[in-house]
């Protein structure tokens, strides 16, 4: 996967309207960077049908009887 | 609701005035309280945070942009206290948008741990956690979205309980992150979090997530432990822990007879949260961020930008695998318990100063530390209660975390209680000054 860098960062907020404060680019950038290192154990198993709203239906289920 | 307190009325406003310039837990202190009457918490003396709407009154969410804001409309949370007779004589400092874990406020001024004016009082819920240690309230709302009732629970020695997603109404609170936002109380101990509790929680129709799973009866089963199993991950604990919080935190584990269970995956769980919290909260402040960004301090400016580089992929992922990561916490960690026990914070809790705008490049490890054990619940939309365990060779309350499984909060109270008969812990009020 490709890494964030600050140019990146600052054209994806500009785009949206947000103005940066000084500096900023380079910290959002390594912080980006440090969590796309994580991976999800799950990932490779999750459902290709499981939704958002799958959560609701878990949640019913996980109920203490 | 602790005999050895004086709650009344003109105790709590003495209380007030010897501790609000040490502390700055109220944001404003009602001339006459509001609310009061007859019912289950009749002329009990209650603040909340000030984020809880009341039609025709200020909500400053601790923010600069919201200051004198007038809301036009009351919480559920509430209607539901007044209606219970409770009084609520004022509104509580909080971090700027319930969006920090420390409880600095750079507009409303820092509020500051009754324990040692110092060190931090935890997140987002500062007034809340500050207000019902010194004793100058009964109880308190809170919110918590990633740790905003458990941080200042632990931080300032009270008992504080996130409730399940879904479990209190959130309308008329200030939104953070939909997905994600709690509702819950604060208070002595967890017998009168339950008493709370009974008030506000149920299904509402004005918020939609609300769920229609009965509301228990909290307050009258406290003494019934029958059949509640508790585990914890005491290796993990060993190993993450600072030496004097993994002590006091074993401690209560075998005070509660706990027997081991395989950790979560609290990075993982972690990292989903903050996507989905930076994600939500970000677009919940998108026009002002467009407009104003300089009125935010500089610490919420930056989590908020943060949030606009967060891929929509990423953020549907973490929704989409929910659900998966919260039947593996039930069905593997809860395997054989009802109840995980952890702490509430892997560090002893951190100065203002090293935390602050000021601190030292030991401040990003401290703040994860603060946050580490509670961000994972939020994810998980369980809920947790947060008493507690002992103090630091400083003085400092040391937390000690229960999580439980969808709308189990009556287990988590009935624990919370067996160990508050068990131990004087939440009986202890910070000495005061001079």
């Amino acid at each position: 996967m490709n890494s964030w860098n600050p140019e990146a960062v600052e054209a994806i907020l500009f785009a949206q309207g947000i103005r940066l404060a000084p500096g900023r680019a380079a910290k959002i950038a390594a912080a980006l960077n440090a969590s796309a290192g994580l991976a999800d154990p799950m990932l490779a198993d999750l459902e290709f049908e499981a939704d958002p709203t799958s959560y609701g239906l878990a949640m019913r289920r996980c109920v203490a009887k | 609701m602790s005999a050895a307190v004086d709650f009344s009325l003109e105790a709590c406003r003495e209380r007030i005035a010897r501790w609000q310039p040490r502390v700055n837990a109220f944001v404003r202190i009602e001339d006459r309280p509001l609310g009061g009457g007859t019912g289950p918490l009749a002329g009990l003396p209650l603040a909340h945070k000030d984020m809880f709407y009341r039609s025709g009154m200020v909500s400053n969410c601790g923010s600069k942009i919201r200051r004198g804001w007038v809301a036009s409309e009351t919480s559920t949370a509430l209607e539901r206290l007044d209606a219970a007779g409770a009084l609520q004589i004022g509104t509580l400092n909080m971090s700027e948008f319930a969006y920090g874990p420390t409880g600095h406020n750079e507009h409303w001024g820092d509020c500051c741990n009754p324990w040692n004016p110092e060190y931090i009082t935890g997140g987002s819920s500062s007034g809340s956690g500050a207000a019902v240690a010194a004793r100058l309230v009964v109880g308190a709302l809170g919110s918590d979205t990633g740790g905003s009732v458990r941080l200042p629970a632990a931080a300032c020695g009270v008992t504080g309980l996130k409730t399940t997603w879904g479990r209190v109404s959130r309308a008329g609170a200030m939104p953070l992150s939909h997905s994600l936002d709690t509702v819950g109380p604060l208070a002595g101990s967890a017998e009168a979090c339950a008493r709370i509790l009974q008030v506000i929680a149920g299904f509402d129709p004005r918020d939609p997530i609300t769920s229609r799973e009965p509301v228990e009866d909290y307050a009258s089963r406290l003494n019934d432990l029958s059949g509640l199993k508790i585990a914890t991950s005491t290796d993990w604990i060993a190993r993450h822990a600072d030496p004097e919080v993994a002590s006091a935190v074993l401690a209560a584990a075998k005070t509660l007879g706990a027997a081991e269970t395989e950790p979560p995956d609290f990075d993982t769980l972690s990292a989903h949260c903050i996507t989905i919290m930076s994600s939500e909260a970000s677009a919940q402040h998108a026009p002002w961020m467009r407009e104003r960004p300089r009125d935010y301090s500089s610490a919420v400016r930056v989590r908020l930008e943060a949030g606009y580089a967060v891929p929509a992929a990423a953020y549907l992922e973490a929704l989409r695998l929910r659900g998966t990561w919260l039947e593996r916490f039930c069905s593997r960690t809860l395997a054989e318990a009802d109840l995980y026990l952890l702490p509430a914070m892997i560090v002893r809790i951190p100065t203002r100063e090293q935390t602050g705008p000021r601190g030292g490049a030991d401040m990003p490890r401290l703040l994860a530390g603060v946050t580490h054990l509670t961000r994972w619940v939020n994810y998980l939309g369980v809920p947790a209660l947060v008493l507690p365990c002992g103090f630091d060779s400083r003085g400092l309350p040391i937390g000690l975390q229960l999580v439980a499984r969808p709308f189990a909060e009556a287990a988590l109270l009935r624990a919370g209680h067996a160990f508050q008969r068990e131990t004087d812990w939440h009986l202890r009020v910070p000495p005061e000054a001079g």
